[in-house]
């Protein structure tokens, strides 16, 4: 054999190469019985978790998953992308109510892998907001609930004699009477989603909706108005919520009560494990919770991290498969244990309250109550662009560049043509 | 050449199935061609065609012809977007330059520390935007950031960078200034060691002040090095996107969105991209059509002048 490499056996050997690496993914995607994954992941014992799910659904199914983990953010704009591309890269995606409409002609319909029975144990709620409001199709499955309560410093209202805040009024005077001297009395996040939530919230809370009967915009109402005005003055006018509120989202509120310089904060249910750990909280054991507060009526948003099916998918029923293995009781019941993410399914959420003691389970009876008068904003054609649009809007208000009425009034104007041209109205 | 080495040249000559042409050279760079196609041309003219549709995940994706470009031309976002990046743009851009000059005539002189300095220029630049956004983030921050916490021990009140609109654009673009000017400063100094010694000393000799000197001589010979930082730098400025993303993510209420920012949040937050798309080829035909001006006048210009 000749040392030297000739010219023809290198053009062999590279044409063998691309050839091959061209089959690879049809070679590998040949084999139904591994499925591929994007998950989601935050904090160090997220790849854990999810190593933990994937041995254990291998081990039982001999299904193998390959998965990749992203944050929140980078994972909604992959799977985004993924979709518009209409890549059967991955199965199986993590998804969540937020966006959930921008998805429903992508994700595959669930229905009919899961029966009424065992949908009727998800919380009605979480279920509701992931349906697609023209077809009726499920376009994921809720694996965990996102509701918030009110975390507050118990030690500090202990001291003042305060009682955590159970009305909007009750907010502005206690907070009034815990800030100063380089401390706030409460921290709401005033950018993005989180800012939208938030105003989301208010407006239920002071009795208005998003839209009307006919799914006109209506969150312009006079409630409307009360809530951003309410929201703003805590930061411009009360002034007992950071003045740099109005840039934070979830991290930077959270990191607020977590470090002691506020008081008060709305939080989800992660916070109540955070908050506990001496490695990501300077107030462990200084805390306690409350309900959310109310105006009107005591609603706030409760949506869910959920899981779906690829539309392009080739091996849909082994990737149901993992769906159905990942919100089982026994993965929602190894989620409570990690994160304490309170579980989607009613029978798992009321054995772990069952077995809850103390003030973990004062926590989560007053999230099912959260839960249990939850809503979510609407799921119709163009409302992710409008969400877009409010996150403009609601900031304008919060940092003082329009009145709250202004903002929200042309705000409503251009969703419904937004909703009008997505066909909305068809 | 050895008789050895001719047989062996002619030989290879033989055994090849194609003449030495021009047609081979274009199939031999036709694998480079075709990875260029495939991951240039290809996305630029899908994300083109994309802008003509109404492309938005909800299965069809109807022709809507120039529909994305006027909705965006005539909505409030997106001329409150324009009018940010023109502010932007020609504030950052002229800082920049007229700061880059002055230092790089400052550093160009014989005194001391001047190479320690030019060392410490090459730093900003070095810098990934993302690190500097984060960065001036927390400087900027009312509460924990150093630069309020400085007023604080001058008794000034407290400015809120990043929450107050006009603040948050004068923030994104001191960001953008503290990592570019240097790299003005660089360029402008590569020009000014390259110029020629001779009409300078006949100037001095003339009796020209330093100013005279810089003004009617320096200048115009640094014309074409000026020309090429502020192409340079324009581009760049319709490009930003790290920085304003991680510092305001174009808030408070759309007062640093800038087009790429706007862009971005039309695809991967509203999942519009054939709104994102037009919004992206308006900025590049804005960014097109001030460098054609930038080049162009000065061009017409100096054929009028000779005619």
């Amino acid at each position: 054999m000749s040392g030297t490499l000739s010219r023809r056996k290198f053009l062999a050997a590279s044409a063998a190469v691309t050839a091959g690496s061209l089959a690879a993914p049809w070679v590998a995607r040949a084999d139904a019985r591994e499925i591929t994954a994007l998950l989601i992941t935050g904090g160090p014992l997220y790849p854990k978790y999810w190593e933990k799910i994937v041995q254990d659904f291998t081990a039982k199914t001999g299904i193998k998953v390959r998965y990749d983990l992203l944050e929140f953010t980078p994972l909604t704009a992959k799977v985004v992308t993924l979709s518009a591309a209409r890549s059967s890269q991955y199965d199986v995606y993590s998804t969540h109510t937020a966006q959930i409409d921008s998805y429903f002609n992508h994700f595959a319909p669930l229905n009919s892998y899961f029966s009424d029975s065992e949908l009727a144990d998800f919380y009605p709620v979480a279920v509701k907001y992931l349906r697609d409001p023209k077809t009726g199709n499920l376009a994921a499955i809720p694996r965990n609930m996102d509701a918030r309560v009110q975390y507050y410093r118990s030690d500090i209202y202990q001291e003042k004699g305060l009682k955590p805040a159970e009305t909007w009024e009750e907010l502005v005077d206690v907070g009034l009477k815990l800030t100063g001297n380089g401390h706030y009395g409460l921290v709401v996040p005033g950018q993005g989603d989180p800012a939208q939530r938030t105003f989301s919230d208010l407006l239920w809370q002071a009795g208005g909706d998003w839209v009307d009967q006919a799914n006109k915009p209506a969150f312009n109402s006079e409630a409307g108005i009360k809530a951003l005005t309410f929201y703003r003055d805590l930061i411009q006018k009360h002034k007992i919520v950071p003045p740099d509120a109005v840039g934070y989202q979830w991290n930077e509120n959270s990191t607020e009560f977590s470090s002691g310089t506020v008081y008060a904060t709305f939080d989800w249910p992660g916070a109540f494990a955070t908050l506990s750990n001496p490695e990501t909280s300077r107030v462990v054991g200084k805390w306690s919770t409350a309900p959310y507060v109310r105006d009107k009526a005591p609603i706030s948003c409760a949506i869910s991290h959920a899981m779906a099916l690829n539309g392009q998918s080739g091996r849909k029923d082994a990737a149901v498969e993992f769906i159905k293995y990942t919100v089982g009781a026994d993965a929602q019941r190894l989620q409570f244990d990690q994160f304490t993410n309170f579980p989607s399914s009613q029978t798992v959420a009321k054995e772990v309250i069952a077995a809850a003691k103390g003030p973990q389970a004062i926590w989560l009876q007053q999230l099912e109550t959260t839960i249990a008068n939850g809503k979510e904003w609407p799921k119709l054609a163009g409302f992710s662009k409008v969400c877009t649009l409010m996150f403009s809007a609601i900031e304008q208000a919060l940092s003082d560049q329009v009145s709250p009425a202004d903002s929200l009034n042309q705000a409503a104007t251009e969703a419904e043509e937004i909703m009008r041209r997505a066909g909305a109205y068809d | 050449m050895s008789t050895d080495a001719q047989h062996q040249a002619s030989g290879r000559r033989r055994r090849s199935p194609l003449p030495y042409t021009w047609q081979r050279g274009y199939l031999l760079a036709s694998p480079a061609l075709l990875v260029m196609l495939a991951i240039l041309v290809y996305p630029l003219g899908y994300s083109f065609i994309m802008s003509f549709f109404r492309w938005d995940l909800s299965g069809s994706a109807p022709f809507i012809g120039t529909g994305n470009y006027t909705d965006e031309l005539f909505g409030r976002q997106f001329n409150q977007a324009l009018r940010n990046q023109t502010i932007f743009s020609v504030v950052s851009i002229t800082i920049e330059v007229v700061a880059g000059m002055a230092i790089a005539v400052l550093v160009n002189g014989k005194l001391r520390g001047m190479r320690l300095a030019r060392t410490l220029l090459l730093v900003p630049p070095m810098i990934a935007p993302a690190v500097v956004g984060l960065n001036f983030r927390w400087l900027f921050n009312t509460q924990y950031g150093l630069v309020d916490a400085l007023l604080r021990m001058f008794n000034m009140p407290d400015i809120p960078w990043l929450t107050h609109p006009a603040w948050a654009l004068v923030s994104v673009i001191a960001a953008d200034v503290w990592q570019n000017t240097p790299l003005m400063v660089l360029l402008f100094l590569a020009g000014l060691q390259s110029l020629p010694q001779e009409p300078l000393e006949a100037a001095t000799v003339d009796g020209a002040t330093p100013w005279q000197c810089f003004w009617h001589i320096v200048l115009p010979l640094m014309r074409p090095v000026i020309m090429i930082a502020l192409m340079l730098r324009i581009i760049d400025t319709f490009r930003t996107f790290d920085v304003v993303w991680l510092m305001t993510q174009g808030g408070p209420g759309g007062a640093t969105n800038l087009l790429t920012v706007y862009s971005y949040l039309l695809a991967f937050q509203a999942v519009d991209f054939g709104h994102a798309a037009a919004v992206s080829y308006i900025a590049l035909g804005m960014s097109l059509l001030v460098l054609g001006l930038l080049y162009g006048v000065p061009w017409l210009l100096a054929k009028r002048r000779a005619i």
